[in-house]
Formats: structure tokens, C-alpha cells, sequence
């Protein structure tokens, strides 16, 4: 897996890249909960990522109780089918704010 | 003239003379006949036969020669009279009875003074006078045997007739005939008595292979050899400490004296294999050991392994064998050549006495060392079998526990092959081959099916991603779509992750995962070698409640169609069993 961090309209743009496994997963969990800790909103770029199991999952999940805990927005981006498909599993696909991407997440949110 | 009317006359009083003795010389026949069938000793039988030959003829002396194996010698073989000639020899081209042999015809030499041919020496030798002879060749067919000669007519004017010549002739053909029956008879007995030592040393060598292992062992072989007894060989056992030895020999030749090398090389593989733990300085010693005697210009090819079972990691050496063949789980096949020569040829052909290893992880793959007996038996259509033919029959019998595996190839080659013209020996070390757990194996068989994937692997993330290609690559196989595929992936994945985080608790091991095809059901069977855990303790997450983790257990129920933790095999471990009907 890989990560890049980015800026734009005053949010933070993280994305993810390649396979969100048990292996990537802390990587992927540091990443986000950096990019909340910044305190604008978080867009997480899901249109790279190949493939994500519960682990990837469980790091979304902690990344969106710490945002909302201190008042920051997080939504995911461009998410493949495949990884919708995991977050419908898990019933997360309504948890998660789901955007087709960063432009429409940044219109939206804004 | 004088002495051909007397012949003359003779040979008109021969009809009537015979008439009254007729029944008699057809009696002698019967009574030889008789003796040469019942005697298990040809030498004493023609000497009984000699005598009354001898007694009925009237003669002083009488001797049979017969011709030695090589046809140019004659010796005395029996011998009635004064004085006992038997036992010596002269040549075919000497005396009155090497010509009788040599013409295969019998005649009367009324006075042997006359006759160049005469050989005194004997006469010289033994103080006998030699006054006339009658000899009559022994023959069956073109089959020369020997001869009958009797020696100075007693009765009468002391002269053979023609009657006696022709009687005579009678008695040496039967005898021949019988003697020539007493051989093949003899021939026969001698023949089975060396098939019966063969079989034994058969049976002996048999007992020099590996008793067969039940299946959880993980390695077995088969030895066919093409005669009685083999040049190849193969053993294998456990070392204390649980790794396993294994090799795996073809003596050049065949028959006795390679069956005797191989004996020999396996004495010594199974003595030293225990104490000497590295295949590359074992096959150095071999090497010194088998040089160190003549072998008549044989020489071995061996490879020698050791398997440590925990890490799947194989350490082999190759004295100039055929190259080993592993076969991957994804169904690929991989040659690792001999990099060194065979053993005897000379002891310092190799750097330091040690032969090179090479290390290989079997992580799921079986490992087949097999003896040329088998890439090179002759299957019609397709000539020898090549290593192409070995991979195609090893891929076709691929869902088979090793040793019937084993049993399936060897019984292709032996049903299709015109004939084994090599032995053949085929071993296969086969760590997850249903292999070290004897009850995980009874489980499996209870599912039955066919298996496409056995892969151990140790219980970490980063092995994840592999083991997801390979359950990829399967569940494709199964026929399933792009989206079942990826429920399998991800199942798979996720119970890996319960077992790496919950039952190993992030410490060490690993994971044997075995994926079937039971008709119209795929079953994932993963097991780990951890401390058994709690079912209780495994359930789906509320997803009420937004808790990171504990999503995988759920991931799985949702993916399959069967989600079960069996009764864990004996001893420690979990054994999870995940079905998906293939639609």
C-alpha cells in the first residue's frame, strides 16, 4: 500500500493506494489519524485502493470516531465496488460519508 | 578276405540271434531309461547303465565319454573293467573315440594296432591291452553328447559283430536321449534354486526400503524393480529431533552385482544418515566409502534431503541424479539439477569431500525425486515418458494422498509401458499432504472431494497478500464469479487475521489452509497449532456498535455459506471449516 497526503480548499486530501490488508492496515490507521489531528476536513481518496478487508475497515472506522470526537469532518472519496462492497458488509456504507470525488466531496461539504 | 566273410556271416546270423535276445535289449532300454529318470545323480545312473551295457555285450571293458561344455574335451565319465579310467580327458581329436564323436558314427575296430587313430597312452598308463573296440557315438538329433566304447569282446572269437555295433548304438542313442533329459531336469532344478535365491534376496532387499508410513508421515516412496532384485533405492527416517532424512539411489547397471551395490550404499546411507546431518558432507563420505572399494566400473547417482517439517525448509544434495522436481501449489513445476558427480567414480571430485547443497522451501509444494527408471520407461504414443510425461501424470493425480499418488503414477507406467526396462523408484516429500496431522487427515476424509490447494504458511500479515493470490487463483479455478471470488478472498483473509491476532495473539506459527472442491461445495479448511480458544468467544460484532475490529468474524458468516470450527485435532490448534456452494 501506498499513502500520499495532500492539501486542497482547506481540506486534507489522503489517498490510498494498492491493498488495505492486515499488513497495511497501521500504516493506513497513522496516516488518517494524522490528517484529523490537522483539524480541517479529511477527504479519504478511496479510487486506488484494490482491495480492503476488516482491518482497513476498522482503521476508517477509528479515523471517524476520532474526527467525530473533535468536530472534524471526514467523508471517503471514489470508492472502487469492490471496497463498497466491504462497507456494505459491515453496514458502514451509511456510517461513512460517501462521496464520488474530491470535487464533489469538497462542494458538498463545504 | 577272411575276415569279411566272417562279417558276412555274422551279419546274416544278426537278425536270428536277435530275435531271441530281442526282448532283452528292449528290457536293458526300459531298465536304463528307468534308472536315468529316478537317479538324481547322471553319473552313477549311466554307470549302472554302462554295466549292463558292459555285462550284455560281453565285453572286457567299457567306458563312456562325454564332451565338456565347451565341446573340444572329452572325458571319461563312467567305467567298467579292470582298471578304472574315469575322470581322464582327451581331446576330440584324439583317440578311436574322438573320431566316433566326431563323425557321430559308431564302428568296429577289429584290431587296434591297425589303426592310426588308436591312442596308447591310456593302454600305457593302466597296463590294459587294448585288442578291438566297438564305439557308438551319443547324440540326440545334431546334439553331440559323447560316446560308449566297450573294449575287447570276451566270448566267441573274441571279436565285435555287427549285431553288437548295432545294438550298441541303440543303447547310446536312449542313453543320450536320457542323459540329455537328466541335464535339462537337472538344469531346470538348478534354475529354480537360483530363482528361488533371487527371490529371497528380493525379499531382502525389500527389507533394506522404508516400511510404508501412514499418511501423516511426510515422505513416501515406491521401489518397482524391473528383474528380481533393483539397483535403485530409496530411505528415509526421522531424526530425534523430528526433521527427516530421505534418499534416493540408482546404481548404474542392473541385475545381481548393481542389487549388491545398492545394498551396500543403503547399509551405509542408513548408518551414517543418523549421524551425520548435512546430505552434502553425507554424500562425501558415501562417495569415500563406495570408492574406496572396486565396483567394477559401477557408480552411483544419489540424492540426499533432509526435511525440517516446522519450516518446510529442504536441504538437498545431488550426486549427478536426475534432477528433483517440486511442485508448487499454484499447480507450477520447478527442476533443481545436479550441480555435482556421481558417487564412486573418484574420491576427490568434489571441493572439500563435500558435495554443494541447495536450500528450498517446500511452503505447500510436494517434492518428487524419482530414478531415470522413470522419465525414461517406454509408454507407447509417447515414446519414453520424459519429465513432461512425470509432471502431466503427477498434475492428474494431484488430488491423491502421497502414497496412492505414488501408486497411481508407478501403476500408469507399469499398465502402459511396453516394457520397464530401468527400476523404477518415485519418492514424494509432501509436508502438507494431509501430513503431519493423522486426525486432521480423518477429518478431511470425511469431507472428501478433490484437493486444489494445501499451502502452510506462517501465521503473519505479510503473508496475507500471497495467500490471497492462491485463493484467488482456486476459487477461479472453482468456476466462481469476479464478486464470489472476492467473498472468498476476503474470507480467507479474515479468518487468516483471527487466527494471526486472536489464536496466536500476534507470537509465532502457522497457518495450513486446504481448500477442496466436495461436488457442488468449495470447503476452506484452515488450521492453526495454537492454543485452543473459546467459540464462545468468537461472534459477529453487534454493528450497532461502532467498535473498530471484531468485523471479521462477521465478514466471514457473510461470505460463506457455512462458516464451523471442527473439534480441534489432537493436541493443541482450531480448525475452521468454510463452505460456498458453487452455483
Amino acid at each position: 500500500m501506498k499513502h500520499q497526503v495532500s492539501e486542497r480548499d482547506n481540506a486534507v486530501i489522503v489517498a490510498l493506494e494498492g491493498e488495505v490488508d492486515l499488513a497495511t492496515s497501521p500504516e493506513a490507521r497513522k496516516v488518517l489519524l494524522d490528517a484529523v489531528d490537522r483539524k480541517h476536513p479529511v477527504m479519504v481518496d478511496m479510487s486506488g485502493v484494490t482491495y480492503i478487508d476488516s482491518s482497513g475497515v476498522a482503521s476508517l472506522v477509528e479515523s471517524l470516531q476520532k474526527a467525530r470526537r473533535t468536530g472534524v469532518d471526514l467523508a471517503l472519496v471514489s470508492v472502487s465496488n469492490s471496497a463498497l462492497r466491504v462497507l456494505r458488509l459491515a453496514r458502514l456504507d451509511r456510517v461513512f460519508s460517501i462521496y464520488d470525488s474530491v470535487d464533489d466531496g469538497i462542494a458538498r461539504s463545504g | 578276405m577272411h575276415s569279411d566273410v566272417m562279417s558276412e556271416l555274422e551279419t546274416s546270423q544278426a537278425p536270428q540271434e536277435a530275435i531271441g535276445r530281442l526282448s532283452d535289449p528292449l528290457e536293458l532300454l526300459a531298465e536304463m531309461g528307468r534308472d536315468f529318470a529316478a537317479s538324481q545323480n547322471i553319473n552313477r545312473a549311466l554307470n549302472c547303465g554302462l554295466i549292463c551295457i558292459v555285462d550284455y555285450l560281453d565285453a572286457e571293458a567299457g567306458s563312456v565319454f562325454l564332451l565338456d561344455d565347451t565341446g573340444t574335451t572329452l572325458r571319461c565319465d563312467a567305467c567298467v573293467g579292470p582298471v578304472d579310467i574315469s575322470g581322464i580327458t582327451l581331446s576330440v581329436d584324439q583317440g578311436i573315440v574322438g573320431r566316433c564323436v566326431r563323425t557321430n558314427v559308431g564302428e568296429i575296430v577289429r584290431d587296434v594296432a591297425a589303426d592310426p587313430s588308436f591312442n596308447r597312452t591310456v593302454d600305457q598308463k593302466t597296463g590294459f591291452t587294448t585288442h578291438s573296440i566297438l564305439s557308438a557315438p551319443m547324440s540326440v538329433k545334431e546334439q553331440r553328447i559323447g560316446a560308449i566304447q566297450l573294449l575287447n569282446k570276451r566270448s566267441g572269437d573274441r571279436r565285435f559283430a555287427t549285431s553288437d555295433l548295432a545294438l550298441l548304438e541303440l543303447l547310446s542313442t536312449s542313453a543320450a536321449l536320457a542323459l540329455l533329459n537328466a541335464r535339462m531336469a537337472t538344469a531346470l532344478v538348478e534354475q529354480e534354486r537360483l530363482r528361488r535365491e533371487l527371490e529371497l534376496a528380493a525379499e531382502i532387499q525389500r527389507s533394506l526400503l522404508p516400511e510404508g508410513q501412514d499418511a501423516g508421515f511426510p515422505v513416501h516412496g515406491i521401489n518397482h524393480p524391473a528383474r528380481a532384485v533393483s539397483g535403485d533405492f530409496y530411505d528415509f527416517f526421522a531424526l530425534p529431533d523430528g526433521r527427516v532424512c530421505f534418499c534416493v539411489g540408482d546404481v548404474s547397471g542392473k541385475g545381481i552385482n548393481a542389487a549388491l551395490l545398492m545394498s551396500k550404499t543403503a547399509g551405509l546411507y542408513r548408518y551414517l544418515g543418523k549421524a551425520v546431518d548435512s546430505p552434502g558432507r553425507l554424500l562425501g563420505i558415501l562417495n569415500g566409502e563406495i570408492c574406496e572399494t572396486a565396483t567394477r566400473g559401477m557408480f552411483i547417482t544419489m540424492v540426499c534431503g533432509i526435511l525440517d517439517p516446522p519450516n518446510n525448509r529442504v536441504i538437498l544434495a545431488n550426486a549427478g541424479h536426475e534432477p528433483p522436481l517440486r511442485h508448487r501449489p499454484d499447480g507450477s513445476f520447478e527442476l533443481w539439477p545436479a550441480d555435482a558427480p556421481p558417487l564412486g567414480i573418484a574420491p576427490d571430485l568434489v571441493p572439500g569431500g563435500i558435495y554443494p547443497e541447495t536450500e528450498l522451501r517446500l511452503d505447500g509444494g510436494t517434492l518428487y525425486v524419482f530414478t531415470d527408471g522413470l522419465t525414461e520407461a517406454r509408454v507407447p504414443s509417447l515414446g519414453d515418458l520424459t519429465i513432461q510425461g512425470v509432471r502431466d501424470l503427477i498434475s492428474a493425480n494431484q488430488a491423491l494422498p502421497a502414497p496412492e499418488r505414488l501408486a497411481a503414477i508407478v501403476g500408469f507406467v507399469e499398465r502402459d509401458s511396453i516394457e520397464l526396462h530401468d527400476d523404477l523408484t518415485i519418492l514424494a516429500i509432501d509436508v502438507t499432504g494431509n501430513s503431519m496431522q493423522p486426525e486432521y487427515q480423518a477429518l478431511e476424509e470425511v469431507h472428501g472431494g478433490t484437493q486444489m490447494v494445501g499451502i502452510r504458511f506462517e501465521a503473519k500479515p505479510e503473508e496475507l497478500k500471497q495467500v490471497r493470490a492462491v485463493v484467488r487463483d482456486a476459487a477461479a479455478g472453482l468456476g466462481f464469479d469476479e464478486e464470489t471470488i472476492q467473498d472468498c478472498v476476503l474470507a480467507v483473509d479474515e479468518a487468516c487475521q483471527n487466527i494471526i491476532r486472536h489464536a496466536y495473539v500476534g507470537g509465532g506459527g502457522e497457518i495450513d489452509l486446504k481448500i477442496r472442491r466436495d461436488g457442488n461445495s468449495a470447503v476452506f479448511l484452515l488450521r492453526d497449532f495454537a492454543d485452543t480458544i473459546d467459540r464462545q468467544s468468537i461472534k459477529p460484532r453487534d454493528l450497532d456498535d461502532l467498535r473498530p475490529g471484531g468485523l471479521g468474524t462477521h465478514f466471514m458468516r457473510e461470505m460463506m455459506d457455512e462458516v464451523v470450527y471442527l473439534s480441534p485435532p489432537e493436541g493443541r490448534g482450531n480448525l475452521l471449516k468454510m463452505v460456498k456452494i458453487i452455483k
